[in-house]
Order: structure tokens, then sequence, then C-alpha cells
């Protein structure tokens, strides 16, 4: 009876990730002539592949109504790793699968805290993410490294004209999309986030999807930290510090629900994490104060995290 | 499907039963809970499985159902032992469980719910030789996919755990079609009603290639309507051989559907054979253990609300009951859209005035107006002649109560104790003022007696968490907390769904006993026994709307649901 | 009815399940201690780990009057840092708005207080009107508060710290002075507030069951709103004194706290699922951790080292939960 215009206000709401995106593309380019070229435009997908591969791992999390805090941490753990391991002449290929590796090997560590000892995904995730943190600390003593030019090379690497980076985050993105849509898993993976209970009584492995889902999260974060230090060049401190937000954001920003078994990795995730990074790009290129910057970004994760909200008012009014 | 067509019509003792239970023994932290049960479930035949709360049958099924393991004794599925270690041990063995909460998942398709843990792969490129089963006509749904072998093939030669969409969609169609529901496969589960849900279920119990289906308390929140289409299912499941359990509370159900019955006490089987032999009469007593004399208790009837005497003892706590001229509550032409439409009545004090309709007829949505968790477009609500405005915690004040019909999500913090659950609503009667420090020895005492009032179980302690009771027990609570606010106007739905029939007779007592203090009690049920049992007048609601009003004298069950079904031909 | 639970187990049982449990942890983290560090024991270093655990103490009780309400509030540590900012920029010696004057202090402290409560205030009405995940909400208004305080002190001094406050401030600050004596006060009364009252019993009840307790007539916005408040309110106190300890105004103040709150609040036993905690228990937690660190410390464990450790206690506080309901559960 009442339900059209619930349903009217529900698809404004779906589509609120993409009308912030077109603001977003308008408002920098009537202030910068620099924002709207194909260079800058480039340049934002390049920075959002690493983001956009982190922030597929952590939908898959979230799609159980869990979260992983540690990824940024266990990304600063493998660029460690990985950047001692090149100092001491360490093959690059070698240094790249450590880094997933220690991904993998993190996001183990997740899912056994979880599905093991029963733990609340976000505690557990809190305590690996100082475990991790401390971790790297202790590899690179607190100084920054500065590495190799191969791995420089591998970001700035192009194939058919397109950037590397690209290539590796469609092919993660593509994936995701895929298993989430298209295997018995993936739907699985909805049908735990949006009822526990009855996927453990409809016969559901549920540890495992659970343990699963934390070490592909890992694993993604893992291959995220590969781009983004291909981007940086070097192992700073505060490497990674504050990414899981970008990827929770990135994430909520494109409609996957904190609530659980709601959300999608193309086009949602992957448009969240565009989006945050094009409004950071304008941010740079119309000269914001930088102290402004983490204001700005908890106002769109706030914003995210209302709409998640309001979509959910909705759907339990309906 | 086809295993046991045939054997329905062999006499009774040649019959092969499908499942046997054999002297199942069951305990939890040492309290025995099943005694030595012994039956068998036959192919083509319902079985009822009746008991009061507690009496095992639950536990029962769970260990049919692989939930649970038995301490003692043997399970049988077609003669063969059978000892699921869980839920998939026992969808392999053919046994599908249709719980009371429905474990769909509302974010996805039919069809994947359908086939969640069994979903149709793509076949590797060997599929060309003929699948070896294919001959016996066992075969699920093999055909389809091998007329779409000639389509992307390039997919068949890698083994992928690849969902086969038009499979998938194919199966989930027919499975559809045999419950009788008319949606397309890809309908999301969230845009279903509770009864088309519950067929959802029973679908996917087919889609394992169920032998057995356990239906636990089905009916709790379908319509009328919605059950006869579920009643009408099972017979056609039935006559395709299918064994089935049935339980509930709802006994002329039972009845009227079951082939053969068991009575479970105690853990213990007190009874059993084909239902023809029992009557509701016979049903009751074995159940309860004793000859129920009656199921509703007498009242010394007060014409409609003007007699309104104090206890026994003359205890009488309250203010003396308003004028019987004015009612303690009117309600007039009070709207919502979508929801209720137009509604007037007034209650008086010392008057049971039930509510009877279907599912859906806009009872609990106007209850929920009544108390304020509901907001209303137009019309006037007036306690005691002044008007009822505010949020719940306003009205309880007034002197409003309202027993939610969903006992643990509104009604009880499980978690918390007995004595914490009771006390909820009077703390504030309670405290001394400015800082609202708690009295707690006067709250213990009023705990202590609200709880001897209620007739909780003696065993039950007050520091006990209210999730280890009963229903009858965690309902016993929620009254009394109710109770323990002295309400002037007392709005109760559903107070006895799920709850067996001894605790029921005393939760109606307690129910005449407000009334008698001179509150107004305004009953919600879908029994409409119930109703006739203990109300002085009953309102019909359909579609939103007052459809028609009985005084008591004019009671009658068929003409009441005639009203509740069609308003139009009162 | 095979099995006899044997002495040993029962009194491991007994003792797991007392409420003192914790209290037995510290004395066995300081027996442990008392051999290898020639100072753990002296009365000076004892005064010192009760000293310096005030700011903790204050936090966790805030904490954990959200906890009981089934909530979690990330946000604590930024207020410390954007209350410190406010407050010295409020009195401070190099920009403050009354600088020299007698109101200073007291202004100041009404200033920081203010700060808790309206963060507090806003966290708990998104919460509690607009119904968004607590976990999300704190951890944004976490981000906002501290870069906020990172931004205001930028553009007050164009530098992170704030000096030269007044002294009648430093003096809160000083061990056994005015500040550490109301701190104790506000957690008697959080203690007090919890167990006695009315109020407390709301706490106990939305975090059992919202929506029940709504029907029941509690006011559920109210006490979530209140319990974030108060949460502010408490972390506004852990401001004040850390800010007059360390003399100086700072964003970074507390920064490292965040694991410990909840660490100390979880190893007492409270629950994250609402409905479970008191005060008292948060007490010997805070008590436990800050016997920990002091120990970690006086053998010279590296900085992170602790970091990692830190990260274990929780893991450990959160497992030994499930390990001590499942003993006394007696499974």
């Amino acid at each position: 009876m009442s339900a059209r215009p619930r349903h009217w206000i529900q698809s404004l709401l779906d589509s609120a990730p993409a009308a912030l995106f077109a603001v977003v593309l308008i408002v920098f380019g009537l202030w910068s002539d620099r924002f709207l070229t194909v260079a800058n435009l480039t340049q934002i997908l390049n920075q959002s592949a690493a983001t956009a591969i982190v922030a597929t791992g952590m939908t898959f999390v979230l799609l159980t109504a869990g979260v992983d805090l540690s990824v940024g941490a266990v990304m600063f753990v493998g660029a460690g790793l990985a950047g001692k391991m090149a100092l001491a002449g360490q093959p690059l290929a070698l240094c790249l699968c450590v880094m997933a590796g220690v991904g993998l090997l993190i996001g183990a560590l997740n899912a056994l805290l979880i599905t093991r000892l029963k733990l609340v995904a976000f505690i557990a995730t809190l305590a690996t993410l100082y475990i991790g943190r401390g971790t790297g600390r202790w590899i690179t003593q607190t100084r920054a490294i500065n590495l190799p030019d191969a791995f420089l090379a591998l970001g700035s690497a192009r194939w058919l004209g397109v950037p590397l980076p690209l290539w590796i985050a469609g092919l993660v993105i593509l994936s995701a999309h895929l298993v989430l849509s298209n295997t018995p898993f993936g739907r699985q993976i909805y049908a735990l986030g949006n009822n526990p209970e009855a996927a453990r009584k409809a016969g559901l492995r549920t540890h495992q999807l659970l343990a699963a889902v934390y070490v592909i999260c890992g694993f993604c974060a893992g291959l995220g930290g590969i781009l983004a230090l291909a981007q940086l060049g070097a192992v700073s401190p505060k490497f990674g510090e504050l990414y899981e937000f970008d990827a929770i954001t990135a994430a909520v920003l494109g409609g996957t629900s904190l609530f659980g078994g709601r959300g999608r990795v193309f086009p949602g995730t992957v448009l969240g994490a565009v989006l945050l990074k094009s409004i950071f790009n304008g941010l740079v290129i119309v000269q914001a104060d930088p102290y402004l910057y983490p204001l700005i970004t908890s106002g769109i994760v706030f914003l995210a995290v209302l709409l998640d909200s309001a979509r959910q008012w909705i759907r339990a009014g309906s | 499907m086809s295993p046991s067509t045939a054997s329905t019509d062999l006499p009774a003792s040649i019959r092969e039963p499908v499942v046997e239970f054999v002297d199942i023994q069951k305990s939890f932290f040492g309290v025995p809970v099943l005694k030595g049960v012994s039956f068998r479930v036959e192919g083509g035949r319902i079985l009822g499985l009746v008991g009061e709360n507690g009496a095992g049958k639950s536990t029962l099924m769970n260990l049919l159902g692989g939930n649970l393991q038995p301490d003692a004794g043997e399970l049988r599925v077609e003669g063969r032992r059978y000892a699921p270690r869980d839920p998939k041990d026992a969808r392999a063995s053919g046994i599908a469980f249709v719980h009371q909460e429905l474990n769909l998942f509302s974010n996805l398709s039919l069809a994947d719910n359908l086939f969640l843990s069994d979903f149709p792969l793509v076949e590797p490129r060997r599929a060309r030789f003929p699948p070896p089963e294919a001959p016996g006509g066992q075969n699920r749904g093999h055909a389809p996919q091998r007329a779409l072998e000639s389509k992307s093939g390039w997919r068949r030669r890698l083994r992928l755990p690849w969902i086969d969409r038009q499979t998938l969609h194919a199966r989930a169609t027919e499975l559809l079609q045999q419950v009788g529901l008319d949606y397309p496969p890809q309908t999301l589960v969230e845009r279903l009603s509770t009864g088309e849900r519950q067929l959802v279920e029973i679908a996917k119990a087919l889609s394992a290639d169920a032998r057995v289906i356990i239906l636990d308390e089905p009916t709790t929140s379908l319509s009328f309507r919605e059950c006869e289409r579920l009643f009408a299912l099972m017979n056609r499941l039935r006559s395709r051989g299918l064994a089935l359990i049935y339980i509930s509370h709802a006994l002329g159900d039972i009845l009227r559907l079951c082939d053969d019955l068991v009575v479970l006490r105690d853990g213990e089987k007190v009874g059993g054979g084909t239902a023809v032999e029992f009557n509701h009469e016979r049903l009751v007593s074995m159940m309860v253990g004793r000859q129920l004399s009656q199921l509703y208790p007498n009242r010394i009837q007060p014409s409609a609300g003007n007699s309104v005497r104090s206890d026994a003892d003359g205890t009488d706590l309250n203010p003396p009951p308003a004028e019987p001229s004015t009612p303690v509550l009117e309600v007039r032409s009070v709207s919502r859209p979508g929801a209720v439409r137009d509604v007037s009545f007034s209650l008086a004090a010392g008057e049971v005035l039930g509510v009877a309709g279907l599912m859906g007829a806009g009872r609990s949505e106007l209850a929920r107006i009544l108390f304020g968790l509901d907001p209303h477009a137009s019309g006037e609500i007036r306690l005691l002649g002044r008007r009822l405005e505010g949020n719940p915690r306003q009205r309880i004040r007034r002197g409003i109560a309202f027993l939610t019909e969903d006992r643990r999500h509104e009604g009880l913090c499980l978690e918390a104790s007995v004595a914490e659950n009771m006390a909820l609503v009077t703390l504030a009667r309670h405290c001394r003022t400015p800082v609202r420090w708690l009295d707690s020895a006067g709250i213990g005492s009023a705990v202590r007696r609200m709880r001897e009032a209620v007739r909780l179980s003696p065993t039950v302690l007050e520091s006990q968490s209210v999730r280890t009771l009963s229903g009858g027990n965690q309902q016993k609570v929620v009254l009394g907390k109710w109770l323990l606010a002295e309400p002037r106007v007392l709005i109760l739905d559903e107070p006895t769904r799920g709850i067996d029939v001894g605790a029921k007779f005393e939760i109606y007592q307690l129910i005449h006993h407000r009334a008698d203090q001179g509150a107004g009690i305004l009953l919600i049920s879908s029994e409409i026994e119930e109703l006739m049992g203990i109300c002085d007048r009953i309102l019909v609601m359909c579609q939103g709307a007052i459809a028609g009003e009985f005084q008591r004298p004019e009671f009658d069950r068929e003409r009441i649901l005639a009203v509740a079904l069609h308003p139009s031909k009162q | 009815m095979t099995t006899h639970p044997s002495n040993a187990a029962r009194l491991t049982k007994d003792i797991v399940g007392s409420e003192y449990f914790v209290l037995f942890l510290c004395l066995a983290v300081f027996l442990a201690f008392a051999p290898f560090t020639p100072g753990f024991a002296s009365r000076g270093n004892v005064a010192n780990v009760l000293v310096a655990c005030l700011p903790l103490l204050v936090l966790a009780t805030g904490q954990t009057l959200v906890l009981i309400t089934a909530g979690i509030d990330l946000s604590v540590t930024a207020v410390i840092g954007l209350g410190s900012v406010v407050g010295s920029l409020v009195m401070g010696g190099d920009a403050g708005w009354l600088r020299g004057s007698p109101l200073a202090t007291p202004m100041a402290v009404a200033a920081m207080l203010g700060t808790g409560a309206l963060v507090g205030c806003l966290n708990g009405l998104c919460i509690a009107w607009l119904r968004m995940p607590a976990f999300m909400v704190t951890l944004t208004s976490m981000m906002f508060c501290s870069g906020l305080a990172v931004w205001l002190a930028r553009q007050a001094v164009h530098a992170e710290s704030i000096y030269n406050l007044p002294p009648a401030f430093l003096a809160l600050g000083h061990p056994g002075g005015l500040g550490a004596l109301l701190v104790a006060l506000a957690v008697l009364v959080a203690h007090l507030l919890l167990t006695r009252t009315l109020v407390g019993r709301w706490f106990y009840a939305v975090g059992h069951n919202p929506r029940a307790s709504l029907v029941s007539g509690v006011p559920v916005a109210g006490v979530i709103v209140g319990a974030y408040v108060l949460s502010g309110l408490f972390a506004s106190m852990a401001s004040i004194l850390l800010t007059a300890r360390l003399e100086t105004g700072s964003p970074n103040h507390g920064k490292t706290l965040l694991l410990d709150v909840i660490g100390a609040a979880v190893i007492g036993g409270t629950s994250l699922f609402g409905g479970k905690g008191r005060v008292l228990w948060s007490v010997y937690g805070v008590l436990f951790l800050t016997l920990l660190g002091n120990g970690l410390n006086l053998v010279n464990v590296s900085d992170f080292l602790i970091t990692i450790i830190k990260g274990g206690v929780i893991l450990i506080a959160a497992l030994l939960d499930v390990w001590r309901s499942r003993i006394v559960r007696g499974s």
C-alpha cells in the first residue's frame, strides 16, 4: 500500500553515490580546469587502484557483517618486510610474493581468532592492527626505507597503453565480482551476512566461509600494499595508516551495508573508491589546507554511514 | 519421491516405516528430556506430534534434524541405522526441517534460497558421456543441462564452481510451481509475505528430495487463508508418498489434518494411534495428564463492566473504579494510512473486550497506535476522559499497559533475570528523588508478591535469566511486569501464543482477575474459541476497519469468522 | 554423571568465576615482576602506579557505561586531544584568549568538559536517533576530533603543542591534588549510578534489549545519549589530568590509550554485547593493565614490543571472557 513512496526513496538512496560522484566531478571541474583532463582522470584511477583492491577485500568482510581493521597494518608489515628484502638484494618477484603472503597469513590469523576462538571481529582485528603495526615498526626499526627503482617502475609500467596497476585492480575486481555473483561460495557469503543462524541451520559451512572471507581480505590488503608501494617508492613508518578507513568508506559509499548481506564489488565498491580518490585529488588541485583533509574524510565517512543507516530504516520500515 | 507411493495401499502391519524412533533418550545437564520414546513415521501419511511445551517435541525433532545427538536409543531411516552429526547429514538422508522461525535469506532471490547449499553447477566437458543415473528416472534436472551443452563450451573445460543459472532457474520455477507459488525465481524473498515464505521453505525441502518433512508450528504467523493454502499443499505432498511430521498447538488443525498422532508428556510417549481414535478432549487430557474440566475459567459475569468487585480477601489496591457510564478507554475514528481505518470503540472498566480478525487485519497495528509506538494520522484516543498522547512512557504513566505479540524481542530482556524483568516498568515507583535512588527491598517484595500472584513455577529462581524459562513462564513474567503497574487499560496481543494448555488457563484467570479489579482489557487473539471463552464482547476487524461487534450471548464461531473474512456479508 | 569434578577443578572454577578474578590476576602480575625488577614493589613505585592509572581509570569508567548499553565509544582518545587543545587555547600563555585572567583556569576546565559533553552528545544523537552503528559513528568522530585538534592548534600557534599553562591549572595534575580527588569521586558516582539508581537499571535494560525497554517505558534514546555524554565528560576529565600533568596542551595526548581503555573494560568482564558490566570490574582491569605496563617499562621493553603486547593483551582479554563464561557454565 505505502510501498511505492518508500521504493522511490530507496532508489534515490541507491543512486546517491553516483549522484555524489557527478557532483564532485562538476564542482572540481568548475573550480579548476586541470581537474577534468584525461591525464588527471587517469591519475585518479591510478591512485584509486590500491584503495579499490583493499576495499574489494573489505567488501567480502562487510558482507558477513564483520569488519577488518587490520588491513593497513597488513600493508605496513608486508611493505616493511619486502623493503628489507629488496635492500638485501632479493629479486622483486619474491618480495611481491612475500607481501601477498603476509596478507594471507594475517588474514588467516584473523580468521582463526574469529571463527575458532569466537572473538568479535572488530576486537580481534583491532588487536591484530596493533600487533601488526608494532611488528612493522620492529622490522623497519621505525625508519623510512627507500626502495629500489624496480618498485617504482612497476607502478608506471604500461601494457596496451593502460597502467599496470589498473590491470591488476581490474583483474581483482572482476574476479571478486564474478565470485560473489556467480559461485555458490559468493551466494553463501550473502546468506551468511543476512542471517548467520539460519545459514548454520541450512547446513552451510559457516566457519569456513567466515574464515575464507578474512583470508581474502588479508590477501587483497597485501596486493593493495604492493600497488601503494609501487606508487610511493618508499616505506614510511606511517605507511598504510588509516587505510582501513579508506577501505570501509569506499565500500560503504558504494552501497555495501555495515549490517551485512548487501553490497556489490562492481560497480558499488569500485565507484566508492574512485569517488574517494577524486575528492582528494580535487583537494590537492585546488590547494586546500592539508590539515583539513582528516576533517573532510571523516565528513565523507559520516555521510556514507548515514546513507547506509537510512537504507536500513527504509528496509526495516517496509 | 516414488519409493513409497505404492506402499500406502498396504495394511498397516506391513507398511514400511520411513523413520523409526527406537527407545530414544536424551538429557540436558543431567535432566532427562526424553525418556525412551519409540514410534514410527510412515510414508504417505501426516503424523501429528502434540504435547505441552517442554514435553520434548522440539528435542525429538532436533535429533531427527541432526541438530542434536541422542544419548541412547536408535533412529532408523528406511530400516537403516541413521545417526546424523549435523543438519547436512539429515538433509542427505532425505529429512527436511521447516522451522518455526523461517530460515530464509531475505536479501537473496527465491532460486538462491532454494539451492543455497546445493547449487547446480556448470558441468565439465566430459558430461557429453551420458550420466549413469539418467536412465533410471531419478535425474535431478540433468536434462535441461544437457540441452545447454552447445552453449558456452569454453567454460565446461574448466571445472569451476560456477552456478548454472539456467538450470537453477528452470528447477526453481518447477519447485515453486509444485508449492503453488507464482513468482519468477529471481524475486527477492523480502518481497514475500510470511505465508508465502513458509511455502518457500517447503519448496526448499522438496529441492533436497526430502522423504520426510518436519513442520514445527508452521501456522503461528499465518493468516487464515495462508493456513488453508499450506494444508492443501500438505495434503498434496501426502498423496505423493512423503511422510510429514506436523507439530502444532492448534489441536483443531491437528485433528483435521493428521492421519496418525503421537502425544508426548514429560519426555514420554503417553499415547498414539490413528487420528480417528482421538477427539479434542481426549487429546487435551492426555497432554496435560489429568482431566481438564474446562479450558476457560468461569467468571461471575458482570453485565459488561459495571459491577466491579475487589478480591475475595478484600485487598483492593486500586482506586475505586470509574463510573460505569464513563468508559476507561474511548477510541474515536482513529486512522493510520495502510494500517487502520476509522476505528471507534469504547472499553468499559472491568470489561474484557476481544479483537478478532485475520493476520494483517490491523489488530496489532491498532494496539501499537493505542500504546504510542506508532503515530496515527487522525482521530482521538481518550483514557478516563482525558486525551491520551505522547510516547509509550507517558502513556504507561497514565495507566496503559501493552503485552506485545513478540515476547522475545519486545517483551523481555532475555539475558536479564526474572526479577529485573518484572520490576522494569515499575522501577520509578520505588525510587527516592532527587537522584532516583532505588529502594531494592521494596522492589524485591513487589516482585515476590507478583510472582506468587502470576503463579510462576516454584522452581524458577528470581535471579535466573529468563532465557532459560519455558514459554509459559516467560509470558507470566511479562504479564507480571505489567500487572505490577496496575494498569487501567491492559492491551494483550496474542498472550497465549505458543503456550501450553495449563499455563493458558492460568493466564486467563489473571486476565479476569485484573478486569475484576477495574481495568479494561483489550484482548487480541487469533483463536476465536479463546476470545469466546473469556471475553465479554468481541470486535471483529477486517482490512484495518472494525467490521462487526458481537455481545456475549451472540458469540458464534462461524459468524465471527464469516465477518472476519467477508465484512459485507454480516 | 560419569565425571566427578575434582577439587582442583572446582577451585579453578571458583577462582575463575569469582568477581575478584582480575584482582587475583593483578596479584599474579605483581608477584611475577617483583623478583626481577628491584624497584617494582617499592612504595614509591606503587604510589606511582596508582597515580599513573587515573586517566585510564576515568576513561574506562566512561567506556563501561557505554558498553553496558551495548555501544562502544572509540572517540574518547580524540576527545582528550581536542579537549587539551581547546582548554589550552582558552587559558594558554602563548595564545590563550583568557591568558593571565583569574578566570582562565575555571573557564578552561569548563570549556574542556563542554567539549567532551558536546562530542558525546553528537555521538549519542547519531546513534540513538539516526540509528547509525555506534562503532562507525565514534570511529568517525575520533577521526574528526583528532583532525580538528591538530587543525585548531596549527591555526592558533602554528605548532601542535601549546605551552605555558597557568599554575592553577597545573596544580590539578599533582598526585593527590584536586584533580585526582575529583576523578575518584567521579568514578564513585558512576559506580553508584549504575548499581543503586533507576537510571542505572535503565542502562542495563537498554543494553539487554532496547526494543523491550522502549515498550516498558524506558527512555531509550535518552539513556543512550546520556551514556555517550557521560563518556565524553569522563574523557575530558582524563584530558584535564593529562594536560595538567604533562604541562602542555597537545592533540596527541592519550592517543595510545584507546586499546588500553577497551582492554581494561573487557578484561574486567564487561561484555561487548551489552547488559553486563560493572565500574568496579573496570577498576580491576585498569589496575591490571597499569601494573603490566609499569612492569614491562621497568624491565626495559622497547616501544614497538609494548605495542605488540598491548595488542596481545586485548586478545587475551577477549579470549578470557569467552573462556570464563565457558568454564563458569560448566561445559
